[in-house]
């Protein structure tokens, strides 16, 4: 049953995929501005009218709109997703090359989340209505409203300009940690702040639950009930927090990317934008939502198995 | 009170932060094992495009693998805008069509392969052939043949003579025939050779130990891309990086001021200007528009906007670091109100009781449309239409990505546009002359709705004019008559910041941005 219920859910990502797929070529067609033009203006500022055409014919940008996306969506369907039109490279591996990126970026951002936002938030519960709550709170609210450009900014002044503990910004090959504690702290702790004030009210609610009340009755100790009977089931609701958070960071912020210097997809997405290289719009839109409809799938998956409340069974 | 206990294999949150630590000070460790090695960390505003082909003869990423000093073309501009060979060991015109040149016989590419007319001839083909996107820049070529081991001839279809200026541009840059990967392994004979690239964010380059030009300083060079001024502003300011291209130019007294930075602004060639749509009254009125630039107060712009650092008032359209300017034989439109409303006047726009101006018993106003790329650009657009404000127009900005500016100009829904042009990037003034000022060309016709048939006959006469001097008289009579039909606006010439950390030597500003890392970059 729970295998129809995935296999069900499976099918109706290629009606939604093929949605997405077509507004944002609509979207990016309607929007003023064309391609040719845009990819044949030189750094200098103009552009030649004969290489425009040139350009517009060489690519089939001189089709109309529906053929464009169904060239392009023939392709796709095999596994093709073209080249971009601004550097001449193959779609696919530029996308997954920038998404890499962001991956190992917000990965680092989800521990960093994490480790700030399960332990304060459990405090802060636990510690209901006193001075350490109210700064928890405080904290809280003050991750939410900041700015992430400001923090990025604040904390490359504090760490890099004045200790000199951390490069400011930069790529460091992908693979060197000192460079990524700075922007996966920016991103960490604006996630933080938004689970923390979820783990929070979702503790206050379970610790006031019967169950709880049992385990402490059969002289379990307090640890004990906290992590294994309170915590576990706080984590419930969470979970989707949590999973939205870690889609958004997997789309990249483009922002924190462009302060510090990372080749990413939340970069990659508005620059093939801004240029309207259809292909490479196509290409990482797509791929974007693909790990966004991923991740709520999965998200699903761990629903089901951390609450046994929740069954999606076809006849309920 | 029971023992904590841990379960299977579970990683508790303190361990993870202990871990990450510890990683963190390993990676330090890692990196701090000194070596004697000279690295230059660099940092620039933009780089190849996103998706990453270093391939000189793809689009504009020349430019870029060029200012790296991977990759050398025939001839280049000084520092000073003269034309000098670089591969090129001179050059003679055999007659109309026909150009000779000829080539060192001492450089060798990266791989070690001869640079010499085989492999020239197999650069300029790559950007010839019809294929490429930007061929048509060279449809004036006929032919390129070898006529010896070091010598080749360009035939042109027509006289042509901006002919070798057009070999500056970096999509002329020489590449190794031998080649594997254009794209992603780029052999050039600079005196700097490729390592690695990461696309949008780095590109790192080794000196070349046989370089032909003399001694290379630095062993290595970092490059950074970064599209934030203020994080430019910070790196330099951390210490991380030796050479920043353009960082905030609110901070450029702050950071000259700093002993351990040297700021320095240079005269580019590049000039801010304001497009008038010339196919809408009253701006067909070629004295509505000199009015509108005597409206213009063009040193407030730059000690505002500019903050007095990054930029100059213009008189023409060509920077004063352009050899071909006539900005001492051209009249300046000096701020003066009182002439534009004169002029105004003249055309039928006249003053009403509420002080603002009057077109046809309708409110003159006026919208400039601009786009946020470059910064000055729309501090620049607000301080203009404030003193527009003040002569009585009414006046809005409107910001806009570039194409739909493109798209608004060539629909003729527009007022002003204000835009920032490299005027002549390979030096020659005949490229903007004849997009804007030709009848025919593409901005003339679609932008600006000019023609002037004196101007067009001057323009074309020029470009086949082999003779220097007479040429030149010919570009300051179309600069004269141009400036005076006031087609196009010039606001100001637009200075490049660089900040430098002080032990860094031998660095120059090129005025045209194709050259930035030369051989004679080093520490003190």
């Amino acid at each position: 049953m729970l295998k129809d219920y995935f296999i069900r859910r499976a099918l109706y990502l290629i009606p939604v995929l093929i949605f997405i797929s077509f507004m944002s070529f609509s979207l990016i067609y309607i929007a003023p501005g064309d391609p040719a033009e845009i990819m044949m203006t030189s750094p200098s500022g103009g552009y030649d009218e004969a290489a425009v055409e040139a350009f517009r014919i060489a690519h089939g940008l001189d089709q109309p709109f529906y053929i464009q996306y169904l060239n392009w969506f023939k392709g796709a369907v095999v596994g093709n997703f073209g080249y971009s039109y601004m550097s001449e490279q193959p779609v696919f591996e530029t996308v997954l090359n920038a998404f890499k990126n962001t991956l190992t970026l917000s990965v680092l951002a989800l521990v960093i989340a994490l480790v700030i936002a399960i332990p304060f938030g459990v405090v802060s519960a636990l510690k209901h209505n006193t001075v350490v709550d109210d700064a928890c709170r405080f904290c809280a609210l003050f991750g939410v409203s900041i700015p992430n450009f400001w923090q990025a900014y604040m904390m490359i002044i504090l760490f890099s300009v004045i200790l000199h503990w951390l490069p400011p910004s930069g790529f460091g090959h992908g693979t060197e940690i000192s460079y990524m504690i700075l922007p996966a702290t920016v991103l960490g702790t604006g996630s933080a702040a938004v689970m923390m004030r979820m783990i929070r009210s979702s503790m206050l609610d379970v610790m006031g639950k019967e169950y709880i009340q049992t385990a402490r009755g059969k002289g379990l100790s307090e640890k004990i009930v906290i992590i294994r009977h309170a915590l576990k089931n706080a984590l419930v609701p969470v979970i989707t927090v949590i999973g939205l958070s870690i889609g958004f960071l997997l789309n990249g912020s483009v922002v924190v990317e462009t302060i510090f210097g990372w080749s990413g997809i939340g970069n990659l997405v508005v620059d093939s934008i801004l240029s309207h290289d259809y292909m490479m719009v196509q290409g990482s839109v797509l791929f974007v939502a693909v790990i966004f409809l991923l991740i709520n799938f999965f998200v699903d998956l761990v629903y089901v198995w951390a609450n046994p409340e929740i069954r999606y069974d076809r006849n309920s | 009170m029971m023992k904590f206990n841990i379960q299977k294999t579970k990683l508790s949150f303190p361990a993870i932060t202990l871990i990450l630590i510890v990683a963190l000070l390993c990676a330090g460790c890692v990196e701090t094992e000194g070596t004697e090695e000279k690295v230059l960390h660099v940092v620039f505003n933009e780089g190849p495009d996103t998706g990453g082909s270093l391939d000189p003869a793809n689009g504009w990423t020349g430019w870029y693998v060029h200012q790296a000093g991977v990759y050398e073309t025939l001839f280049y501009y000084d520092a000073d805008m003269n034309l000098m060979p670089k591969l090129a060991s001179g050059y003679k015109q055999l007659n109309d069509t026909e150009w000779e040149i000829q080539l060192r016989e001492d450089v060798a590419f990266h791989d070690g392969t001869k640079m010499d007319a085989d492999a020239v001839l197999f650069s300029m083909n790559r950007v010839l052939d019809p294929s490429n996107s930007r061929s048509y820049e060279y449809s004036f070529i006929k032919d390129v043949r070898k006529t010896g081991e070091y010598t080749i001839v360009i035939e042109t279809n027509d006289v042509y003579a901006p002919l070798i200026a057009s070999l500056v541009d970096p999509i002329m840059s020489i590449i190794s025939p031998n080649i594997v990967d254009a794209d992603k392994q780029p052999v050039g004979t600079g005196p700097f050779m490729f390592v690695s690239f990461e696309p949008g964010t780095s590109l790192e380059v080794v000196k070349n130990p046989d370089y032909w030009d003399g001694e290379v300083k630095v062993d290595r060079i970092l490059i950074q891309y970064n599209k934030d001024s203020t994080a430019r502003t910070l790196l330099i300011k951390s210490g991380d990086i030796d050479i920043a291209r353009d960082p905030l130019q609110s901070e450029y007294s702050a950071l000259q001021t700093n002993p351990e930075i040297n700021a320095i602004s240079k005269e580019t060639l590049r000039t801010y200007f304001l497009y008038i749509n010339g196919g809408k009254a009253p701006f067909d009125d070629f004295r509505v528009r000199q009015a509108l630039s005597y409206a213009i107060n063009r040193q407030e712009i730059v000690d505002t906007a500019l903050e007095g650092v990054s930029g100059l008032p213009a008189t023409g359209i060509f920077t004063n670091t352009m050899p071909w300017n006539a900005n001492d034989q051209i009249e300046s439109y000096e701020y003066n109100p009182e002439k534009a409303l004169e002029l105004f006047e003249e055309a039928g726009i006249t003053k009403g009781t509420d002080g603002k101006l009057y077109y046809n018993g309708e409110p003159f106003t006026i919208e400039i449309q601009t786009y946020t790329k470059r910064a000055a650009l729309q501090p620049s657009a607000e301080i203009i239409a404030s003193q527009l404000e003040d002569i009585g127009i009414t006046t809005t900005v409107t910001i806009l990505d570039s194409a739909a500016l493109t798209a608004n100009a060539v629909a003729g829904t527009y007022d002003f546009s204000l835009a920032a042009w490299s005027t002549a990037p390979t030096g020659d003034p005949d490229y903007f002359l004849s997009l804007h000022y030709l009848s025919t060309g593409n901005y003339a016709s679609k932008w600006l709705r000019y023609s002037n048939p004196q101007v067009d006959e001057w323009i074309l006469e020029a470009r086949t004019e082999p003779d220097e001097e007479k040429r030149a008289e010919l570009y300051d009579k179309i600069q004269i008559q141009i400036q005076e039909d006031a087609a196009i606006l010039p606001v100001f010439y637009a200075n490049e910041i660089y900040a430098l950390s002080s032990d860094v030597e031998g660095f120059v500003m090129y005025p045209n941005e194709y050259t930035i890392i030369t051989k004679d970059i080093g520490f003190v």
